[in-house]
Order: C-alpha cells, then structure tokens, then sequence
C-alpha cells in the first residue's frame, strides 16, 4: 500500500495535540518534536486572515533527503519517508536538502518525522491522526486520500476561493497531501520545489562511477603490476649479465 | 663507518624531513579516502553510523592542511624544488611522455634520461596540488558553510569534492603501481635507493650528483693538498 496523509489546514485549530500525542506515543527525549504548529497571520489591521502551518515532514515520493542520504538512514517504505536514526552518521546533507525545511538535527543525528514506522507498519494509524480534534488529520491508502482531499477543498472554497490541495504532484507527489485555504506561496509553501537534479546526480551518477572506476583501475593495476615487475626484473638481469660480461674485456684491455 | 658500508652501492633519494611529510600527507590521505568511502559506497555507508568516520574525516583533514605548511617549515628547499620540478617539463620529459607505455609496462631501459623526477613522478605532483586545491576548498565549503550553500550548492560542491578525490585516488594507485613495478618503496622507508636503479631511472639527476661531487672533490684536492679521496658517491664508470 501507498499510505498518504490528509493534512487540512482549513480545519487545523492550532490546538497542538498532535504535536503532544506524537512526542508521547513516539516516546520523543526532551528537545525533540517531529511536528511544530505556527501561527501565521495575514494582512493589516483591521483585515486580519489567520491560521496555523502544521510544520512537519510531507513524506515526498521524490524525497530529497533519501537522495542524498550516504548511510540509507533515510529510506522509503510504504509511500512514507523513514528515518532510522541509528543508522545516521549526522552529515547534514538531509538537512540542508530538503526542500521544506523539516530534518533537524538532534545530539548529533537527523530528526523528523518517520510517519509512526512503529504504529503504522504494524497496520495502526499514527499518533497525530487519532488525537487531532478538528479532524484535520486522515490516514489511509493514497488514492483514497487524494479523493478525500479534493472533497475537502471542494467544500473550503465555499469561503476560501483558492483553496487547493496541495502535494499532488509536487517532488514526486507527497505523502501528506495539504488542504491549503490560498495558494501555496501566501502559506509560505514553494509552488513546485525544485527537483534534486544535482543531488540525484551525485549520489546516482558520480559515486557509482567513482566507485566503479576506483575498483577496476585497482584490479588492472594489480595484474599489470604483477606483469610489469616481471618485465623489470627480467630488464635487470639482462643488464647486470651484460655488464658481467663486460667486465672481463675491460680487464684484458687494462691488463 | 656501519651507516656508510650499508649504504654502498646506494644514493639517499629523499631526506629524512621529506620522508616525514610524504608519511603525513599518505596517512591523512588514507584516512580521509578511507572515511570517505564509507560515504560514497552503499555496503559501506552502515559503518558510518554514529558519526566517529566523520570525525576521523575532520582529523585526517587538519593534518592534510597541514602538510604544506609542514613542509614549508621543515624544510624549505625541498619544498620549493619540488613546486618548480613538478611544473618544468623539458624535451626529455615529452619524450619520456610519448614512450610512457613502455615504462609502464616495466621498461625503464632505453627511456629518455630523466632528473631528480620523471616526467611521471612531475604530472602525479603537480596533479596532486592542484587537485588538492579543489579537494580543500570544496571540503571546507561543506564543512563550514553547508547551510549556506543550499541544497543544489551542497550537491554540486559534493561532486567537485567526489571527483577530486576520484582523480587523486586514481593517481595513487598509479603511484603505488610504479613503486610496486620498480621496487622503490625503500626511498621512503629508508631514503636510500639502489645506485643502478638510479643511473637508469634518474640518469640526468645521477650526473648532476656525480658533477657536484666531482666538483667538491677537486675542491678538496686543492684545498687539502690532496689526501682527502674519500666521495659520497662515486662517479660512474661509463
């Protein structure tokens, strides 16, 4: 199964629950927090919009962080990113990679977000999804999702004009598809992040045929140089026989 | 007396001080190719894990910055020979260029005659610096201003930093090669190398030697009203 969220920010209340529930039922040290609620207000006195950026990992297909991972502490598995944060050597890459901002790095490895691995491989339903109150939150099948978020957007534009959803297609399509009230750009979103060319050529390019190029110039370098040797030895003893056989002319030409 | 019986039949290639920042610059190298790596190849990537590879990777990186400098302190006229060698290609040099397969292939005899450095040792070098320029510019950059770069900056300055290391791998394998192929590994172990390999490998720099000891020699003679015979070493008998 393709799992996805529905995060609708048309319904968020800003109550923070699923920021609390995820640290208590994910069991997050002190310092940690996979989901931070930010209070966004729009426009001047008296014409004053509000709401809240529900800040926590979208779950890209094309996920920046799991490109450039050297470790594969980053991974994907079920549509959602996962983190195994023992596996992390704490470079940062993820960190400055991802196009939303999210990894942060905690005594020294990545954080964020790994879509409750333990709950949901389990066939559970995360932490932040049975807690919220305002039925902001929804998790299931992707394609189910992305119905129910079109439904949900459908209904916002009632009030909202531009209410859209959010994470269709952007890097690859995400696992947390937004219900956004206006366009991404006002809710401080980039409308299609770039997509980790350079990154994919890094990792997916460059490295293999590093490696690949290092690994055989050694193994012909090692049969050549076994060859080679030989030559020279051979060489060397063709000249010091040479000059063995020398050296008696020049005797009888000096005697 | 013991040291010069020893080495009879031998000429000192590098000094002591050169031998030591040779043994810094090749232990700094392995350690940062080798963390590296762990980075760069997927089996390897679990080992990295925790962080201590990356820690390694920033030691080995100070030592490696510090080996020009060591250099420049420690001995200085090594130094400076070895920046002008490495960028002074002769005819002899390009001739030597054009027969390059055949040393490769373990035939030094009949080479066009060569200095101090052969016009391999003198690319390998050069190559070694400019790339080492690259390797550290874009290492620090990662080091110090990764937030700063963004994600396509950090990507790019990874593969200028991978591609470095690629090219300064594959030079180091050649090295190891040709030091395996002719049985030089003694002229950073000890310093001295065997006389015979020298006049064939280095005959140019074999004559200079033989010049400035002839040189010394009549010095001696006149000054000392000839009693002193004695020679580091001798000329050749060709």
């Amino acid at each position: 199964m393709t799992a996805a969220f529905v995060l609708d920010l048309g319904r968020c209340i800003g109550c923070e629950a699923c920021a609390l529930a995820c640290k208590t039922g994910n069991e997050l040290p002190p310092g940690m927090s996979y989901i931070e609620l930010i209070e966004q207000i729009r426009g001047t006195f008296p014409d004053l919009e509000g709401g809240f950026d529900n800040h926590r990992c979208l779950h890209c297909q094309d996920a920046a962080c799991v490109a450039v991972c050297p470790t594969g502490a980053l991974y994907k598995e079920d549509g959602l990113t996962r983190l195994d944060r023992g596996a992390c050597s704490g470079c940062e890459y993820c960190v400055t990679s991802c196009p939303y901002d999210v990894p942060k790095m905690v005594d020294g490895r990545s954080s964020k977000c790994d879509g409750c691995a333990s709950a949901t491989g389990a066939g559970g339903v995360p932490w932040c999804v049975t807690t919220c109150p305002s039925r902001a939150l929804e998790y299931g099948d992707r394609d189910a999702m992305l119905r129910s978020a079109r439904t949900r957007a459908e209904a916002l534009r009632a009030h909202y004009p531009n209410a859209q959803v959010y994470g269709e297609t952007q890097a690859g399509g995400l696992g947390v598809l937004l219900v956004l009230p206006d366009d991404p750009e006002v809710l401080g979103l980039p409308r299609d992040p770039d997509p980790p060319v350079m990154a994919t050529a890094w990792q997916g390019v460059v490295q293999p045929i590093s490696i690949g190029l290092i690994g055989a110039t050694a193994v012909a370098a090692g049969v050549a140089g076994v060859i080679a040797r030989r030559n020279h030895m051979a060489e060397m003893r063709e000249l010091e026989a040479a000059e063995v056989g020398a050296a008696p002319v020049d005797e009888a030409e000096e005697g | 007396m013991a040291t010069t019986v020893d080495h009879e039949h031998q000429v000192l290639r590098y000094r002591t001080k050169q031998r030591i920042v040779h043994a810094l610059l090749a232990t700094s190298f392995v350690v940062l190719l080798g963390t590296g790596l762990l980075l760069l190849w997927g089996p390897l990537g679990p080992l990295a894990a925790g962080g201590t590879s990356r820690l390694l990777h920033r030691i080995g990186a100070v030592v490696f910055l510090a080996v020009p400098a060591t250099y420049l302190i420690l001995d200085p006229k090594g130094a400076r020979e070895l920046v002008y060698d490495s960028f002074r290609y002769d005819r002899d040099d390009i001739e030597w260029f054009k027969t390059m397969y055949r040393y490769f292939l373990g035939h030094a005899v009949d080479m066009p005659p060569q200095g101090r450095l052969n016009a391999g040792q003198k690319l390998h070098h050069a190559a070694v610096m400019l790339v080492s320029a690259t390797v550290v510019v874009s290492g620090l950059l990662m080091w110090f201003f990764k937030p700063q770069l963004g994600a396509t900056g950090l990507a790019a300055t990874a593969v200028v930093h991978d591609l470095s290391m690629l090219i300064l791998t594959l030079f180091l394998i050649g090295h190891l090669y040709f030091t395996y192929v002719y049985k030089a590994i003694s002229g950073m172990t000890t310093g001295w190398v065997e006389e015979v390999d020298a006049r064939l490998e280095h005959s140019k720099w074999m004559d200079e030697m033989d010049a400035q000891a002839d040189a010394s020699a009549d010095a001696m003679t006149t000054s000392n009203d000839g009693q002193d015979d004695t020679q580091p070493n001798p000329p050749p008998e060709n």
